[in-house]
């Protein structure tokens, strides 16, 4: 019998020094598209490792739902096969996966079926009933795209949306639209439904450590801020290099082009982690207004000087021969689909006018190279003789994200002996080499941060249609004149020479990665 | 130039400034006469990444052994100079010798350097290796010592060594005592910045303190943390119960940081050999008695069991490593700061 007044907490004091604040609440996830490939390699080991590792809650369960012919056994087996095929931690403890497959159920429908979803509704009450989760749910959108309007529109005639207590977030996977009217609609038919906090854009390239290690490596250190401006960079050059073709994916690849596959958000993410200003905190809407700020201070972009597209034709990368991209499968013969972009970019604020940005990205260039190069001015003064200074290098400093995570210093230095002479040297350092820990799959990251509700590392609405407003403008200035040159590059060389010509008018040159 | 492993070079020097000279060489890959190599000119156009300085004490030729293996594997995830100490100053004759050898490892196609030096110490010298420890530490990293085994507590290399370092970690299950357990709380509560003090053994508990503070996660069930009556730590039959005691001075603690007090009854389990096998919470809240459960399973799992008022919560089960040594010695090197709930369970252990 208690005499004394029972405290009330308002916080788990067992938590404190441990390394998450928090565990999710329990809940439930239900995988739309549960039979396919993303819920195998990505998504169910992701939940497994999460398990393994004590970050999932008690009584967390998993509905996966498709309009495949199986049992419930038969899913939980592919999903066991799944997991010890794809788990990045082997051999898979079977007690544990024990555990986590108790947890799932599958629901058989289309995804336009009411009466599915009046089972789905069943289902989710009998997990609430008997494993405690509350009404908490995670709508997962494993499917293509096509389906999301009208798996929400299901889900909220249905009532599962809001059905009861407890948070309802949704997970969508990029792309999210092909153009800005596209996003648009998507965004209004998911907005019909759920709220904008409730809607979690997944883009694995965000849950990747590198971001992180960007904004780190920008706002931890003291030194490196008070240069990062048009005072003392020159320009900047950022390049997601890839050596590899289209591989399968013609058919997808004809209707995105590099524009819409690597530009539209990983360039543009990179353009805003390197160009925004420091975020006040780590809260998900400061980072991100931070972001969408660079966003809206993008000059407005004249196509027909400022950006460059390409084609890749035949040739050789890495020792091997390769052919064109209208020699690729499910590709057209006579396709007009861009493989490389380049454009200038000119950032309409105090900290970077005057100082462009270069981006470019590319299919079967010579080397796989993502990263962010800041290109400092000219010392404004050499005292050393002439003959010594010609071929010196002005400071670079480098971000890398791929494919050895770290960054790099380019600086002068005196050769030993007698004269004065200059070379450039590269100070190298790898995030990797000083502590080689095991990192989370980004996967793993993102769908923990989805079910703790942070999200900082997803893509917000106004981010998603501000970067298809640029692409949209690129892509109207295009469709006005239709290539006439393409191909314009041979595999394995650094894209077209217009691409050159862009940088070299204004008297530079972009780096090899 | 890549791929390689092994030791660039091995010398034996007893005289400070030569030791440097070579640890100059090695970390650059100079030529012993100082010229340039073509090593050179290819370090000499790259930085160095170096994390800490890390002082190993081991008293035997065995001990060393297993501790330059664990300091092998830890090499590529934490660049740093190695100071290795073999202090024997119970054997009578004076003697003093080092070596200085380069690790190079070819990691994904970077290398990664980490330079050693092993201090052979006899007689009285080797009470006084901390003198000849000092010149030899790379400016402004921590300073991490790891002893192994049970520190001579009294032993003064062990004083100056502690006063030097940031971080002392150590392992409690090596044998440490309550009174043990006292000197380290001592040291990490000295005045003028006592070093912070990492322990494996408490690294060993994050699995069961995880798990007992996702208990009052779930919903419903903070209101039972504030109501907690009673704990059981149950340990292994050895009569080792240094982890137990541990385990239970952190929950004691951190419920004393709210004002509750909380029995800790320790209870030996005849089915397990060694450490904490079984903990249990009780606790009484609005909806009746409540019993929170983690029990060690074969195969290295735990399992977690919740009761409220008769009725059973889902159970899960999740893994529990064994990590190796140079696992638990890679958490501690990058925690630096003092662990005050460490220190808050030491001392809620020894009350």
């Amino acid at each position: 019998m208690a005499t004394a007044t029972p405290t009330t907490l308002t916080q788990n004091v067992l938590r404190e020094g441990l390394i998450l604040p928090r565990t999710p609440d329990p809940a439930v996830m239900v995988i739309f598209g549960a039979s396919g490939d993303l819920t195998a390699r990505k998504l169910m080991p992701a939940l497994y490792n999460l398990a393994l590792n004590r970050y999932l809650p008690s009584g967390f369960s998993v509905i996966g739902v498709a309009d495949t012919a199986l049992s419930e056994a038969d899913f939980k087996a592919n999903m066991a096969e799944a997991v010890r095929k794809f788990s990045r931690t082997q051999p898979v403890d079977h007690a544990v996966w024990q555990s986590v497959a108790d947890g799932i159920a599958y629901v058989r429908m289309p995804f336009d079926d009411q009466d599915g979803y009046g089972r789905l509704a069943a289902e989710l009450e009998r997990m609430d009933r008997e494993r405690g989760t509350n009404g908490n749910r995670v709508f997962y959108f494993a499917t293509a795209p096509q389906f999301f309007p009208v798996i929400v529109e299901r889900l909220g005639a249905s009532g599962i949306a809001r059905a009861g207590q407890g948070w309802k977030r949704v997970v969508i996977e990029k792309p999210f639209g092909h153009d800005l009217k596209s996003a648009q609609a998507l965004n209004q038919s998911i907005h019909a439904v759920f709220t904008e906090p409730q809607v979690y854009r997944i883009d694995h390239y965000l849950g990747k450590e590198t971001v992180q290690n960007v904004l780190v490596f920008r706002f931890a250190n003291g030194i490196f801020e008070p240069i990062w401006n048009r005072r003392y960079v020159d320009h900047i050059q950022i390049t997601v290099a890839e050596d590899i073709g289209i591989e399968r994916r013609g058919k997808y690849y004809e209707t995105a082009g590099a524009l819409r596959d690597i530009f539209q958000n990983h360039l543009l993410q990179l353009l805003s982690i390197a160009a925004m200003e420091a975020p006040a905190n780590f809260d998900a809407d400061t980072v991100r207004d931070e972001k969408v700020k660079v966003l809206k201070s993008i000059h407005p972009i004249d196509v027909a000087s400022d950006v460059v597209r390409g084609q890749y034709g035949p040739g050789w990368v890495g020792g091997q021969q390769v052919p064109g991209y209208r020699q690729e499968v499910n590709v057209s013969p006579a396709s007009a689909t861009e493989t490389y972009v380049a454009a200038r970019i000119r950032i309409d604020n105090w900290r970077w006018a005057e100082t462009p940005f270069y981006l470019r990205t590319g299919k079967r260039l010579p080397s796989r190279a993502s990263e962010i190069a800041i290109q400092f001015k000219n010392a404004p003064h050499l005292p050393f003789a002439k003959t010594a200074i010609q071929d010196l290098n002005p400071n670079v400093l480098v971000m890398r994200i791929q494919p050895h995570e770290g960054a790099s210093l380019k600086i002068a230095a005196k050769i030993p002996g007698p004269v004065m002479r200059l070379r450039t040297v590269n100070m190298d350092f790898f995030y990797g080499s000083s502590f080689l820990i095991e990192s989370p799959d980004a996967y793993e990251r993102l769908v923990l941060d989805c079910l703790l509700g942070d999200p900082t590392l997803f893509a917000r609405e106004d981010e998603v249609e501000r970067a298809w407003g640029l692409a949209d403008t690129i892509e109207n200035g295009w469709a006005a004149q239709p290539p006439s040159d393409f191909p314009n590059y041979a595999a394995g060389t650094w894209g077209p020479e217009a691409a050159d010509a862009l940088i070299e008018r204004d008297r530079r040159r972009w780096r090899r990665p | 130039m890549s791929g390689e492993h092994g030791e660039l070079t091995t010398r034996t020097f007893v005289d400070v400034h030569a030791i440097q000279d070579e640890l100059e060489q090695v970390r650059w890959g100079l030529h012993e006469n100082g010229e340039f190599s073509e090593a050179a000119e290819h370090a000499a156009a790259e930085a160095r990444a170096s994390v800490l300085n890390l002082i190993a004490v081991v008293g035997s030729e065995r001990q060393l052994t297993e501790v330059s293996h664990t300091l092998d594997a830890l090499s590529v995830t934490n660049p740093s100079r190695t100071l290795i100490l073999l202090a024997q100053h119970d054997r009578s004759v004076g003697k003093l010798e080092a070596e200085v050898s380069a690790q190079t490892r070819t990691e994904s196609g970077h290398r990664v350097t980490t330079e050693r030096v092993l201090l052979h110490a006899h007689g009285e010298v080797a009470a006084h290796l901390a003198s000849l420890v000092t010149p030899l530490l790379i400016p402004d990293l921590p300073v991490v010592l790891w002893w192994p085994g049970r520190p001579d507590f009294d032993n003064p290399l062990f004083d100056d060594l502690c006063e030097l370092a940031d971080r002392l970690v150590v392992d409690t299950d090596e044998g440490f005592e309550p009174p043990d357990l006292k000197r380290l709380l001592e040291i990490a509560r000295r005045e003028h910045a006592g070093a912070s003090i990492g322990d494996f053994n408490w690294a060993r508990l994050i699995p069961w303190r995880h798990l007992a503070a996702q208990f009052f996660d779930m919903p419903g069930m903070l209101a039972h943390l504030a109501q907690i009556h009673g704990v059981a730590v149950y340990h292994g039959r050895d009569g080792s119960t240094t982890q137990a005691r541990l385990l239970g001075g952190w929950i004691q603690g951190r419920m004393a940081s709210i004002g509750i007090e909380v029995p800790v009854e320790f209870r030996p389990d005849d089915a397990y050999e060694h450490g904490v096998c079984r903990f249990l919470i009780y606790s009484r809240g609005p909806d009746g008695q409540a019993r929170f459960s983690i029990s060690h399973q074969p195969g290295g799992r735990l399992s977690t069991e919740i009761r409220v008022d008769e009725q059973d919560f889902v159970d899960r089960t999740v893994r529990l490593t064994r990590r190796a040594a140079e696992e638990l010695l890679a958490i501690e090197l990058t925690l630096p700061g003092h662990d005050v709930l460490f220190e808050e369970a030491l001392a809620a252990s020894l009350r």
